[in-house]
């Protein structure tokens, strides 16, 4: 087993858990909103691009933007039934909300795609790179560039552009917001669409790298969650360095430890982070 | 009001208790009674720390699967009698509530929440894949429940049997629940849940209070877990299914907060529609979710606010 | 123009009810501003002055019910949401947070929307705001969290004016201020008013009130108990007693 390998392998996953947690992070630093239908939400993503292409005859480079929109509307259709909970910042009842949400989605797609298992056999995955003993398919590149690119563009979105500084004040503050002018609203309804676009979006990337169920939802959420804790809650940068960390992390126990309970590992891990530094090992309030 | 009236308390219970037989004593109908029973007490452990401490755990089914399977082990590998299964149950589940509650002391409540989810999927990993916990097959051939005592013969190898004793653990909960909101625990945790400053002030340790009350609330549900595997006769990683998470927390916001009975009649009424007005599978999984969704979104204080909602929108279209 | 236009109040307000739960906290039967005017409300802690802005921008930290009919010029804007009322050019400076403390001055000076020049107002380009405020060019790349009491007024009331506000209301701007900072943003206040700006200040510091105000407004207990010029009601031996007292 080559040591090398397992870190090129971490690198890709990391980018992957980067890539799937980004919608998550900047909802729950914009809208204080904790998605726990988010790993349903992934699950519909990638189901949603294995029926276009697998099922519909759509090319590969379609169903993805295909997902997306279903993924964005799916977070508009929340947003809106949780609109007043949102407002009014009534954090139970939006965490018990999503879980509904995640559990009805689940429903959805066992009705819909059934519940055995699926491969999502992209294009890309079939081309692979070798460069001596290690070896990269396409899709695990893709995986790279595009969670490099979404987080340089949304980096730049939230810093450079004033759409990104009205983000941020409702971020901050959705009362003085208001004060301002801003349509607190549709802010919530922006970053809500992006989160089902974007997990969609990482789904149809991720999802060719092995099967596909419509119970795959829980595993995912987690590494989301221990991804967005690690990082700091609402940060962007931190996502990423967190989300690659942990990838390398879960690779390395996959491959010298047990694979079935890498989840668990990267449980115990965000555990002891938390134990030790019970504000996360980022910055808090606002998106960053 | 009414779970405050002596009178009318016991005539529910007495009708509640003779239900399965007016209802013509078939077995599916006892069935029926006794998972009622035994899920409403999984949902007032829930209930206690939703509704009174107002944080949301996600992990009570890791503390009813918790009592299904210490339950399970102990009563086929070690022949434990009822009493001892008990017994180890809820402190096992008291146990793992510590240390959960222990490592969340002082975490943000949303983080509290987002642990105690990734604690209920580790577990299901766990519980499908360890060998010890039965794997993927789980644990089976559990006997009956016997709780035979002092020379008395309390056994139950039926639901028809079953049933005293799934009634009988249903009012001890139910009494458990009146008399923790009324003791100086229970006034705490709202104190702490409504105004964590004025608490602090008035020399409460939030810390504490919190940690007591989620460990108390497993210990609750476990019980429904030790009487589910008697029930069942079998345990396995299923038991950690989202499906129970969602059906306590449906129980324990459809009706309303802290409202005695409200947890019960909340599982009645879905597992009635289950048995009785199921639409398959996935389509109550989708009924369930969506009632959810719908009583937080319209009616975040429950269904009992309704009447009073109408009588509110009645007295502004007048003026 | 050199024909004469209607004065139009720019704002007009009757019947104006804020409640808190069961308390009502601002019962004011009439209140205008006229264009170019600046008019105090002044009186104690608790009279309701703060109540009374929010409840015109249609805003509340809290959850406070108001009733009543407000008008921006001839736009009824009491069924708005605060950001509508806000881009008809009804602003607030709201007491207590009034910055955000996690975006540069620079970034704090954004407009969430590009407001209409057609109806004369007066819409402050970040520059022209600079230049009324140096300090804030000064600190432009700092956080506002990192600014002064009297920095934050600044720029929250820079940031309005890039909104083209045809009433600005500002919450109490003195509050923890150098006498000298209070002096120079209470004179801004008359210099923008010559401009054409309309304001309503909100002052528990009387004084410093009477020397930029037109007319001056007295609350108690949520109600209008008294109003006139300023130079009235410097006069009047009530005020002199109650509120200027032995600093008078």
């Amino acid at each position: 087993m080559n040591l090398l390998q397992q870190i090129i392998n971490g690198i890709v996953i990391g980018h992957a858990y980067a890539l799937v947690a980004i919608g998550w992070t900047l909802l729950l630093g914009v809208a204080r909103l904790v998605n726990f239908g988010h790993g349903q939400m992934y699950m519909l993503g990638a189901f949603v691009t294995w029926w276009a292409f697998a099922k519909a005859g759509v090319p590969y480079e379609l169903a993805i933007p295909l997902a997306m929109v279903a993924g964005a509307m799916v977070g508009l259709f929340m947003q809106r039934v949780m609109l007043k909970a949102t407002f009014e910042q009534n954090l139970v009842s939006i965490m018990i909300m999503t879980l509904g949400f995640g559990y009805v989605l689940h429903g959805l797609a066992a009705l819909i795609f059934g519940s055995t298992g699926q491969i999502l056999d992209s294009p890309w995955s079939a081309i692979e790179f070798e460069f001596g003993e290690l070896w990269l398919t396409a899709q695990d590149l893709a995986i790279v560039v595009a969670a490099v690119m979404v987080f340089i563009g949304l980096n730049k979105l939230l810093n450079a552009t004033r759409y990104g500084r009205l983000v941020r004040m409702v971020a901050e503050d959705p009362k003085l917001a208001e004060l301002a002018g801003i349509n607190v609203r549709r802010i919530y309804y922006g970053v809500f669409a992006f989160e089902g676009a974007a997990v969609a979006f990482a789904a149809g990337m991720v999802a060719p790298r092995t099967p596909i169920l419509t119970s795959m939802g829980f595993d995912e959420v987690i590494m989301t969650f221990v991804v967005v804790v690690l990082g700091g809650i609402g940060s962007v940068r931190g996502s990423y360095v967190a989300g690659v960390g942990l990838g390398i992390f879960t690779s390395l126990f996959a491959a010298l430890v047990a694979p079935a309970y890498t989840t668990a590992a990267a449980f115990v891990l965000l555990i002891a982070v938390l134990v030790l530094r019970p504000k996360g090992l980022g910055a808090g309030g606002g998106a960053h | 009001m009414l779970t405050q009236n002596r009178v009318l308390l016991p005539i529910i219970a007495l009708l509640v208790y003779l239900g399965p037989e007016t209802l013509g004593g078939g077995g599916s109908v006892y069935a029926a009674f006794v998972l009622i029973a035994i899920f409403a007490v999984m949902a007032y452990g829930l209930d206690m720390i939703v509704s009174d401490l107002g944080e949301v755990s996600l992990a009570h089914t890791v503390f009813f699967a918790t009592g299904g399977y210490a339950t399970s082990l102990l009563s086929t590998q070690l022949a434990l009698n009822a009493w001892l299964t008990l017994a180890c149950s809820v402190a096992v589940a008291m146990t793992l509530a510590l240390l959960i509650g222990l490592i969340t002391l002082r975490l943000r409540e949303f983080v509290f929440s987002l642990v105690t989810y990734a604690v209920t999927v580790v577990a299901m990993t766990i519980a499908a894949n360890w060998s010890f916990l039965g794997g993927s097959d789980g644990v089976r051939g559990i006997p009956t429940l016997d709780l035979s005592l002092l020379g008395m013969t309390l056994k139950a190898g039926n639901d028809r049997e079953l049933w005293p004793y799934a009634f009988v653990a249903l009012v001890i909960t139910i009494y458990l629940i009146q008399r923790f909101r009324a003791s100086r625990l229970g006034a705490a945790a709202i104190m702490v849940h409504l105004n964590p400053r004025l608490a602090i002030m008035s020399g409460i340790d939030p810390a504490r209070v919190r940690l007591q009350v989620f460990v108390f609330s497993a210990a609750i549900s476990s019980v429904a877990g030790w009487l589910y595997a008697y029930q069942r006769a079998y345990v396995s990683a299923d038991l950690l299914d989202n499906y129970f998470l969602l059906l306590m927390l449906t129980a324990v916001v459809l009706v309303g907060k802290r409202q005695l009975l409200g947890p019960l009649a909340a599982t009645a009424l879905i597992l009635v529609q289950e048995k009785f007005l199921s639409f398959g599978g996935y389509n109550d999984k989708i009924v369930l979710g969506g009632v959810l969704i719908m009583t937080l979104a319209l009616f975040p204080r429950g269904l009992m606010t309704i009447p009073a909602a109408i009588l509110a929108w009645r007295h502004r279209r007048r003026h | 123009m050199t024909v004469a236009e209607p004065t139009l109040d720019v704002l007009s307000v009757s019947n104006l009810k804020v409640a808190y739960g069961g308390n009502l906290a601002v019962n004011v039967d009439a209140l205008t501003v006229k264009k170019g005017e600046i008019v105090g409300v002044v009186g104690a802690n608790g009279a309701g002055k703060s109540s009374l802005v929010n409840g015109l921008a249609g805003w509340s930290r809290g959850h406070a019910r108001v009733t009543g009919q407000i008008k921006v010029g001839d736009l009824t804007v009491d069924n708005l949401p605060t950001y509508e009322r806000v881009r008809s050019g009804l602003l607030l400076v709201p007491e207590g947070k009034l910055v955000f403390s996690h975006l540069t001055v620079h970034d704090n000076l954004t407009t969430a929307f590009d407001p209409a020049s057609n109806d004369g107002r007066r819409i402050y380009a970040r520059e022209e705001v600079y230049d009324l405020f140096p300090r804030l060019k000064e600190r432009r790349d700092h956080l506002g969290s990192q600014l002064s009491g009297g920095e934050r007024q600044m720029l929250g009331i820079g940031r309005a004016l890039m909104l083209g506000p045809r009433l600005l209301m500002l919450d109490e701007p003195s509050i923890g201020l150098a006498p000298m900072l209070v002096s120079q943003v209470l004179h801004t206040m008359r210099t923008l008013a010559q401009a054409g700006l309309s304001v309503l200040l909100i002052e528990q510091n009387v004084k410093a009130a009477l020397e930029v105000v037109d007319r001056l407004v007295l609350l108690e207990r949520g109600t209008i108990v008294m109003q006139g010029s300023a130079s009235e009601m410097a006069n009047n031996p009530r005020i002199a007693q109650a509120y200027l007292g032995a600093h008078a």
